[in-house]
């Protein structure tokens, strides 16, 4: 497990399945890239009802689908893409993870990861390896993102 | 989804403006004329692009009032307008005309082709979004940023419930197949000012031996687009201001490109595992 990046400062959001936060949305659904469009606007509902500006709402967007392309890729056959927004004034946070069929976490060096820390103000990405999922054991990949209101900047 | 645009141009404009034009003729001989470090090069290119604009703007006109705003249009069939003006060969015997208008028209088709409403989404739903679209174009030149949906409802005088329906309609607008977005494509080019960019940005990239080719393979405008966005960090409301399109289109552009990319890579193989 690595995490990086993610959250200095903050008190780390659990991302178990089993937690339960009152506030939070999730989506599970078949990890197949048909359901792209799903997530992708229920991503775009939030941050418009959010009032964040155009470019911040388009942007939410091509990094949740990113995030997920991720992690479709990587899934095990069958296996439920988990899917966690937690809303707070000023951020949206996404959560999503997936059991996979390799312990390989997503590399930073490549182009996906260069749109999804251009997309977002915060990334990241590790594996839970052997993590406990809707579809049982296994390496579990995570990716997480956090886009911030931008007015004024 | 029905083919907007008919194929065939009609006489209504040609008849006139052949002769509108006329007075161009010459420059393109000129132009053939001069060399590749020529300095009238420029020049002429410029001349001949900007003698033509009202020719862009009429086909533009034509197919505005279909649920794509004229802004777009008119920015399509003028780089439709470029791509002729830089293809011509005078030499040939055929006059501009006959040769540009389809090639712009080609253009706008494209265009339509990707950028329309790809479910059936009621006509003031369309209306809305491209109320909100050509607000939020004055806005952010207003503002320096991209506005919120609720500055938008304010300049409209709209509740922010309409701006959310009307933003959420934009979702059904863009009819994205792969295949469409996969064909190849002959009409890219001449503005290749970000290539360079791109190409020394792409070097800390681990896949980008499988990257450039399909980078190159794309239309000019996206591979820009691309490039502003994700190598020199633009938003996408400075790219919509410097590309001379709505920022709802420099967005579905960016879906869609990305898209086409994973998928390229996904048919690759799993590159990025490393």
């Amino acid at each position: 497990m690595s995490v990086s990046e993610f959250l200095p400062g903050k008190e780390a959001e659990p991302t178990s399945p089993d937690s339960h936060d009152p506030d939070g949305i999730e989506l599970r659904l078949a990890a197949r890239l048909e359901h792209l469009p799903i997530i992708r606007s229920v991503a775009a509902n939030l941050a418009i009802r959010a009032d964040f500006d155009l470019d911040a709402i388009a942007d939410l967007k091509l990094a949740v689908d990113e995030a997920c392309s991720t992690l479709i890729t990587r899934a095990a056959k069958g296996a439920t893409l988990s899917c966690r927004f937690f809303l707070s004034p000023n951020e949206i946070r996404f959560a999503a993870m997936v059991l996979s069929k390799s312990d390989h976490e997503p590399s930073r060096d490549s182009f996906g990861w260069r749109v999804l820390t251009t997309l977002t103000d915060r990334a990241d990405a590790w594996v839970d390896m052997n993590g406990s999922s809707p579809d049982g054991r296994g390496p579990l990949v995570h990716i997480e993102l956090a886009k911030r209101k931008t007015l004024g900047e | 989804m029905s083919e907007p645009v008919s194929s065939r141009p009609s006489g209504s404009w040609r008849g006139d403006s052949h002769n509108e034009y006329e007075h161009l003729t010459p420059l393109f001989h000129e132009l053939a004329g001069a060399t590749d470090g020529d300095p009238r090069r420029p020049r002429l290119r410029d001349a001949l692009v900007t003698g033509h604009l009202p020719l862009a703007e009429h086909i533009a006109t034509r197919f505005s009032h279909r649920g794509v705003p004229r802004e777009d249009l008119v920015q399509v069939a003028t780089v439709g307008l470029i791509n002729a003006v830089d293809r011509f060969e005078p030499s040939r015997g055929s006059d501009f005309l006959s040769f540009a208008v389809p090639t712009i028209m080609g253009e706008v088709r494209r265009h339509f082709r990707d950028a329309s409403w790809s479910m059936r989404v009621p006509r003031r739903l369309k209306e809305l979004n491209l109320a909100i679209s050509s607000a939020s174009g004055e806005l952010a030149q207003r503002l320096g940023r991209a506005p919120t949906p609720s500055e938008i409802a304010t300049h409209l005088g709209l509740s922010q419930e309409e701006v959310f329906e009307g933003l959420e309609a934009g979702n059904a607008y863009h009819s994205v197949s792969l295949d469409e977005a996969l064909s190849a494509d002959s009409d890219s080019d001449p503005l290749a000012d970000t290539l360079g960019e791109e190409d020394s940005a792409l070097e800390n990239v681990e896949n980008h031996e499988s990257l450039r080719p399909m980078i190159e393979q794309l239309p000019e405008r996206e591979r820009q687009i691309l490039t502003l966005r994700f190598f020199m960090n633009m938003t996408q409301t400075q790219i919509a201001e410097r590309v001379g399109i709505s920022q709802m289109h420099v967005s579905r552009l960016l879906a869609r490109t990305l898209e086409r990319l994973r998928q390229g890579l996904l048919s690759e193989g799993d590159e990025d595992d490393g």
